[in-house]
């Protein structure tokens, strides 16, 4: 410690002149270390998002080729009915299924965390193991399961003599939510438990030293700690069901009827705009304005969680 | 200053040299190539694993050409692909295996070739006339037809049978109106329709059999007439009657999973569809066997016969090819010519008059033919689709944005079979979608309902 501030001190004593040189030389021999990684970041970030701005300006027709049309596209959007009614599912998924999913990973957490269980490590890889299982296998295997008529429901209607279906129009967003919960929730766990983790024992001596109840050690200690993993839990989860395309992509052919519309979620209309709509440029600018939503709404939230860690 | 001018001229010049060539590309002139020497790209699906033995044969034949056969997988991913090489200017195949329906669609924007200057056009006869028609853009064939589809009626005989149903005497869609309140009455369903995309072909070869013509194209003229056409009308009507007296399964769409099973336990007594069904009944469900028939649809008058198609495939040559002779040859020998016969022996269920009426291809003893007749209960198959192939077609044309119109469908029929309103409704709004989409793409169209 003390050999790391001399060395930080030592230029300090140095002329004016040779300090100048050296941050000069510095700064180069940075890009140098640099330059692997933002020759990809280049490639597979900047140009992409460059280019579906780019072609965002224009509309190609089949009658008429492609003209530039300036914010014709953004425009167009704004007036949409498919896409905004595409976002309000969202949004409602969004508030509904992540504050139950982290509530969930974070009353796990503490539960693992408590050291009163037997078995944690088993329960911390089976909780954990869900999201190893790729979502479009796990939603054919709920899907199977929701199945009315042959699934696991059908078995149990026809036991109860029930007439169960989650996979109606009306409650078909809770059963989605149920699969992304399922799938997630470990993941989520996971990171809670480990900022806990990171809590010093001594902590916890000294509370429980102060007489402190288990209950009071988890409101004083171990949830204000949560807090800050709390917030990239949270802009991971919105970005996460923003994004929501393959549980209703895969679920469309298995639900009865067409419940699922080619405009299910935002994502799921730009993929039929560009693929069976000929339209990609419409697409594109979609794309964008999605990514400025949900940007505005994590940029919010972490706002928020910024102020409420500050006071 | 005298910088910048440079750079301007030099722009210029290459702007101008770009849109020569463009020029180029559009026109057909000059592309035609040797039409014994060529090196030719083919793109297209596999389903038969025959490719390989046809293209060896072609070759043999033709020793001056190669083909390179690049399996694109299914038939969108084709389409999605030749999209891309053509909006890209190159890379494009010299020939393309397309479904049927989007043919308009690339011939519209000029990016496959009027196949009548290799004289296809004077093949017409040789053709049935369900897929031939099909394949026609301002009178000019823009492909030949490599199968069909001709729009059958299937049914569960042992489900009928136990309803007091005699199959073979549903003539009219009246009597399977009547057929169908009575399986009903025992619990099944006499068929079933969620009104999703995966419903959009047998509804239009439906719409089709009953005469109607929901779309016009001429050129970059579309109407759309999705409610007050005669036929539409008639077949609107008609499923709206199956949809009020819950007499057909509107929870279930084509191919999926549920509706396997519901085949295979007798849950669907019959099914309209085209004539390739045989062996994804007999896949799809085993427990069936000896059970299922096949016969023509039921007509909407006494005494008719009209056919429709339900899919089929064809292919096209592309116009970014510079070879387009020899590509004319390739497709006339797969369609036309001696791989045809090898396709047909193979499965593929044929286009070619020749095929359909020859003996081989009714003949009950061949290995083939014995499989698919046993799981029919000992039926003559292909003599029953034979006959539907051959029969007449009235005029019908897709809309060049055919995709979009596929999977628009769902959205807006659906809602129609989920009761939240009534089809004409839901075929309006469906006409509507359409019709923006439409001038979207650039065409002056006209809805008239």
């Amino acid at each position: 410690m003390t050999q790391a501030a001399s060395n930080v001190a030592a230029p300090l004593h140095t002329p004016v002149e040779q300090v100048r040189v050296n941050r000069h030389r510095a700064d180069w021999r940075g890009w140098k270390f640099v330059w692997p990684f933002a020759l990809v970041f280049v490639f597979v970030f900047v140009i992409p998002i460059m280019y579906a701005v780019y072609i965002s300006f224009f509309q190609q027709r089949m009658i008429g080729g492609t003209r530039f049309v300036g914010f014709d596209n953004y425009a167009r959007l704004l007036h949409d009915r498919q896409f905004w009614s595409a976002v309000g599912r969202v949004a409602l998924f969004t508030v509904v299924q992540v504050p139950v999913m982290l509530f969930l990973a974070a009353a796990m957490a503490l539960a693992l965390d408590s050291m009163k269980l037997h078995g944690t490590r088993f329960f911390r890889i089976s909780t954990f193991l869900p999201y190893a299982v790729p979502a479009v296998v796990s939603t054919l295997i709920w899907g199977f399961m929701y199945g009315a008529k042959y699934g696991l429901v059908g078995s149990f209607n026809g036991f109860f003599g029930t007439h169960l279906d989650v996979l109606a129009p009306g409650v078909l967003l809770a059963s989605i939510g149920n699969i992304v919960t399922w799938e997630f929730t470990g993941y989520n766990m996971l990171i809670f438990y480990s900022s806990l983790s990171t809590i010093p024992h001594s902590l916890y001596e000294a509370a429980s030293i102060d007489g402190a109840s288990e209950w009071q050690i988890v409101r004083a200690i171990k949830l204000p700690e949560l807090r800050g993993s709390l917030a990239i839990t949270v802009i991971f989860s919105i970005i996460g069901s923003f994004q929501l395309f393959n549980e209703p992509s895969i679920m469309q052919n298995m639900v009865p009827g067409n419940a699922i519309s080619t405009y299910y979620t935002p994502n799921m209309y730009a993929y039929n705009l560009s693929f069976s709509g000929n339209q990609s440029n419409y697409a594109a600018a979609l794309a964008i304005a999605m990514a400025v939503i949900t940007m505005a709404i994590a940029y919010v939230v972490q706002l928020r969680s910024m102020k409420e860690q500050m006071r | 200053m005298r910088n910048s001018q440079k750079v301007l001229a030099v722009m210029t010049a290459v702007m101008t040299l770009t849109g020569l060539a463009a020029c180029g590309n559009a026109g057909n002139a000059g592309n035609a190539g040797d039409a014994d020497k060529a090196e030719l790209v083919f793109w297209g699906w596999d389903t038969g694993h025959t490719m390989s033995d046809l293209i060896k044969d072609f070759q043999k034949a033709n020793p001056g050409i190669t083909v390179k056969f690049n399996n694109t997988g299914t038939a969108s991913d084709t389409q999605t692909a030749l999209s891309n090489a053509i909006a890209a200017g190159k890379g494009a195949p010299d020939v393309v295996m397309l479904e049927d329906p989007t043919v308009t669609q690339f011939a519209v924007t000029g990016d496959l070739v009027d196949l009548s200057q290799f004289g296809a056009d004077k093949l017409a006869d040789d053709f049935s006339a369900g897929p031939w028609n099909k394949l026609q853009y301002n009178g000019k064939p823009y492909a030949l037809p490599i199968d069909s589809g001709p729009e059958m009626f299937f049914y569960n005989d042992a489900v009928f049978k136990k309803a007091g149903v005699d199959g073979t005497q549903i003539k009219t869609w009246d009597d399977y109106y009547e057929a169908a309140k009575k399986v009903r009455a025992i619990g099944s369903y006499m068929t079933n329709n969620s009104g999703s995309s995966m419903e959009y072909q047998p509804f239009t070869a439906q719409a089709w059999q009953a005469g109607a013509q929901p779309w016009k194209v001429d050129g970059e003229n579309l109407t759309i007439d999705m409610t007050k056409d005669a036929g539409m009308k008639k077949y609107i009507e008609f499923q709206q009657k199956l949809i009020d007296e819950d007499l057909i399964d509107t929870k279930t769409a084509n191919w999926s999973d549920d509706w396997n099973r519901e085949l295979n336990d007798g849950t669907i007594a019959s099914l309209t569809i085209g004539g390739w069904m045989p062996v994804n009944l007999m896949n799809g469900a085993p427990d069936q066997a000896g059970n299922w028939r096949v016969a023509q649809l039921p007509q909407w008058e006494e005494g008719d016969e009209a056919s429709a198609e339900d899919g089929g495939s064809a292919l096209a040559v592309v116009s970014q090819s510079k070879q387009q002779a020899a590509a004319y040859k390739f497709v006339e020998y797969l369609t036309h010519g001696e791989g045809a016969k090898t396709m047909a022996d193979t499965g593929t269920f044929p286009s070619l008059k020749s095929i359909l009426t020859s003996d081989d291809f009714t003949d009950p003893t061949t290995e083939a033919n014995k499989k698919v007749n046993d799981y029919f209960g000992g039926q003559n198959v292909n003599e029953v689709l034979s006959e539907a192939a051959q029969r007449k077609v009235s005029e019908f044309s897709y809309l060049p944005y055919n995709p979009f119109a596929q999977s628009s469908f769902g959205d807006q029929i659906s809602k129609a079979y989920n009761k939240e309103i009534t089809l004409e409704e839901a075929f309006a709004n469906y006409g509507k979608a359409l019709a923006e989409h439409g001038t979207q793409q650039g065409y002056t169209v006209s809805n008239k309902g």
